[in-house]
């Protein structure tokens, strides 16, 4: 099972429960009863080596695997007290709560502007233009974006490089002021200066967001996450403090994984 | 002398090339293992068989036309030929006959006077079919001997090669390329032809159309030739009741079976959609006339409109907007399923529902695809003569109402080329001035589309 540490199991500001959640591919396990809080107090990292259920457990906190037809979640996720893994859940409320953004960069083929009003607009956050102006610049502000695209905002945001066409879907995420953020490998498919800007970004946004980022870079998950989850094979090894899982870890996988012996 | 025997000849020839040479480019290889060769063994024996093939096939194909030229002249030259008669058709045919006779393919001549002239055809057609032969030897000989010879360890054979491909590849494209100029050539010499007897004001937007290939040619009357009446049919049939009912159930059908359907569903749908295309177009046309048309009429009674006739525009245009379906459906298929999973799930993730997704990503990105398969169903239905024919009647009338009879642009060729008009009557003429007007407009369609494609497209890569 997994290990816990001690220092973090009173908190109690949790934003999303899962509990005992599994995950089957057909008749495959994929995940296998992981259970974990998420707190807008701070940045939750998922690490482990590739395969071992990382990306498919974090996109059950807003039900993507629900697109894989063979997919099945079982088990219970709370959100604000609500099973979101519930028949009667909402997805589109759902998602305009917990926004998600992927490893490779996948702004719409549309404008800038466009980009980022397309959620407020099919969730009727803003139904004037000059409302759409608002948050489009707000948006693009906390993205740390709003300076370099200002001026041109009717470009093709498929035009941007690709760190910028990260925090444009960070933008897009934003946009529709959700309250948990789901970051699959975020910076994998960008360069170290690209990485650094959207690593100093997590650190923005963290307090106001419960973030959780799934990443393949140890160094990562200790420079932007102040809690890490372990993965392997389907299950969570250990939890606790990041500080604590990269310093002290508890279980002999972890710390074989996180001093390179394997993964 | 029969080609066939000669290409037969080439290719033996070839293949006796292709096998010299690579036995020459092994025995390089057996003479110096450790040398690295610049093209293996294969390069030289195509290289080879291509200096005897292509010279050879470019012979045969020039000695096929020049031949029996140097055969007739032979003949003429020769003393039989002194009783010709000196009127041409006559002296025509006893050539004729006569050559008929000498190559064995009728029993023995009609005329009598023809009777000398088939034995200096026979020796006439012996000596260069012998010629013909020799001539062939040589040159596969000599292309031959030429490539054999360049074969070396160092001779880059295997560029060679592949510039003979690219070449068979361009020529290939090319013809495609020149039929597209060798219809438009033809077209518009006769279409000029037309407008030298029916003023192209009257043929553009006179009203009436009812030509009379019996008429006197030399004066034609002008106000008979009014092509408005079918331009408006083929547009009202085609390009609006047609696509009336092909582009939204084709781009619906589209997106269920990529975005809703079911897999195993999909597998039988589509391809059941896609046999709609095989079917042939006389069979709609059954169905519009004896099936959809009376029922329209019938319908159109029921509510009350007497007057409603069993062929009507509504019928054919219906049917054909059936029939184009699956372009429709099947081009926009292919570009939504084009679009990256990813720009799905970016949508989803910010919570739009499947509809909001597939009208505001997917169907924005897959643009391009999507006006292709309406051009291509357009131009098709256009095209399109068969149904038009059997459910919309042959008759010219300018109406908008789609309960009366109609015809298109095709039809009336087919009716003009198909009558009993001489063909250098107006009215058999007016077939290629309709036909050009098709092509442009088709051209200009296609073009503008294009354009608009490019302005507007959503490009996701």
């Amino acid at each position: 099972m997994t290990v816990i540490h001690e220092s973090i199991k009173d908190d109690t500001a949790a934003k999303m429960k899962a509990r005992d959640v599994s995950v089957y591919y057909g008749d495959k396990k994929a995940i296998d009863d992981v259970s974990i809080d998420i707190s807008p107090d701070y940045v939750t990292a998922f690490i482990g080596p590739s395969g071992c259920g990382k990306s498919t457990y974090l996109r059950c906190f807003n039900r993507m695997n629900d697109t894989i037809p063979i997919a099945r979640v079982t088990g219970r996720i709370e959100l604000d007290g609500e099973n979101i893994l519930d028949d009667t859940m909402d997805v589109v409320q759902l998602r305009a709560r917990v926004g998600m953004v992927f490893q490779k960069p996948n702004p719409f083929p549309k404008s800038i502007y466009e980009n980022i009003a397309y959620g407020p607009k099919i969730h009727g956050l803003g139904d004037k233009k000059a409302d759409l102006d608002v948050i489009v610049e707000r948006s693009l502000t906390r993205a740390g974006l709003w300076e370099e695209v200002k001026d041109r905002l009717e470009d093709s945001g498929t035009a941007l490089s690709g760190g910028q066409q990260q925090r444009l879907c960070i933008a897009r995420a934003i946009a529709v002021d959700p309250e948990v953020i789901l970051m699959d490998e975020p910076a994998s498919a960008l360069d170290p200066i690209a990485t650094a800007k959207i690593e100093e970004l997590i650190d923005d946004l963290s307090g106001r967001y419960a973030i959780v980022i799934v990443t393949h870079s140890m160094q990562q998950a200790a420079r932007v996450s102040q809690r890490t989850a372990f993965f392997h094979l389907g299950k969570m090894i250990e939890y606790g403090p990041t500080s604590d899982i990269f310093t002290n870890p508890i279980e002999q996988r972890t710390q074989d994984y996180i001093t390179g012996r394997y993964g | 002398m029969s080609p066939i025997i000669l290409i037969l000849i080439a290719i033996g020839l070839g293949l006796a090339g292709w096998l010299a040479g690579r036995a020459k480019a092994w025995s390089f290889q057996k003479a110096s293992p450790q040398a690295r060769p610049v093209a293996r063994p294969i390069y030289h024996a195509w290289y080879v068989a291509i200096w005897i093939v292509v010279p050879v096939l470019a012979f045969i194909m020039l000695w096929s036309v020049v031949a029996p030229q140097l055969v007739t002249q032979s003949v003429l030259a020769s003393d039989a030929a002194a009783s010709l008669p000196s009127f041409g058709f006559e002296r025509e045919s006893w050539l004729a006959e006569a050559r008929a006779a000498a190559y064995g393919n009728a029993p023995g001549v009609f005329n009598g006077g023809a009777e000398a002239l088939v034995e200096p055809y026979r020796e006439a057609i012996s000596r260069y079919s012998t010629i013909g032969y020799v001539l062939t030897f040589l040159i596969a000989f000599g292309g031959g001997a030429w490539s054999f010879l360049r074969v070396r360890p160092d001779f880059h054979a295997r560029t060679k090669v592949e510039r003979a491909v690219m070449i068979v590849l361009l020529i290939a494209s090319l013809v495609a390329i020149l039929t597209t100029f060798g219809i438009f050539a033809s077209l518009v010499f006769e279409t000029v032809r037309f407008f030298g007897m029916v003023s192209p004001i009257d043929f553009l937007f006179g009203t009436f159309w009812g030509p009379d290939p019996m008429s006197n040619p030399a004066s034609p009357e002008g106000d008979r030739y009014g092509a408005i009446p079918l331009f408006w049919g083929t547009i009202f049939i085609g390009a609006i009741i047609a696509m009336i009912v092909a582009i939204p159930l084709g781009l619906m059908s589209a997106i269920y079976l990529t975005q809703y359907a079911d897999p195993r569903l999909r597998a039988w749908v589509k391809p059941a959609l896609e046999i709609l295309a095989g079917v042939p177009t006389v069979v709609y046309g059954y169905f519009a006339a004896l099936t959809v048309a009376p029922a329209i009429r019938d319908a159109a009674v029921a509510v009350g409109i007497s007057n409603a006739s069993t062929e009507s525009a509504l019928a054919a245009g219906v049917v054909m907007g059936v029939m184009i379906i699956p372009f429709v459906s099947s081009m926009a298929d292919d570009s939504i399923a084009a679009v990256p999973g990813s720009m799905r799930d970016g949508s989803y993730a910010i919570g739009a529902t499947k509809s909001e997704t597939i009208t505001r990503v997917l169907f924005p990105a897959a643009l391009p695809g999507i006006v292709a398969g309406v051009m291509l169903a357009v131009s098709r239905a256009i095209g399109e003569t068969m149904i038009v024919v059997m459910a919309a009647s042959t008759a010219a009338n300018l109406s908008a109402n789609p309960l009366e009879r109609m015809t298109t642009v095709t039809v009336q060729i087919v009716k003009m080329l198909t009558g009993e008009g001489s063909f250098d009557h107006p009215a058999t003429l007016s077939a290629f001035a309709l036909g050009f007007v098709l092509f442009l407009v088709t051209l200009v369609l296609n073009f503008v589309a294009l354009r608009v494609v490019k302005r507007f497209r959503e490009a996701y890569d």
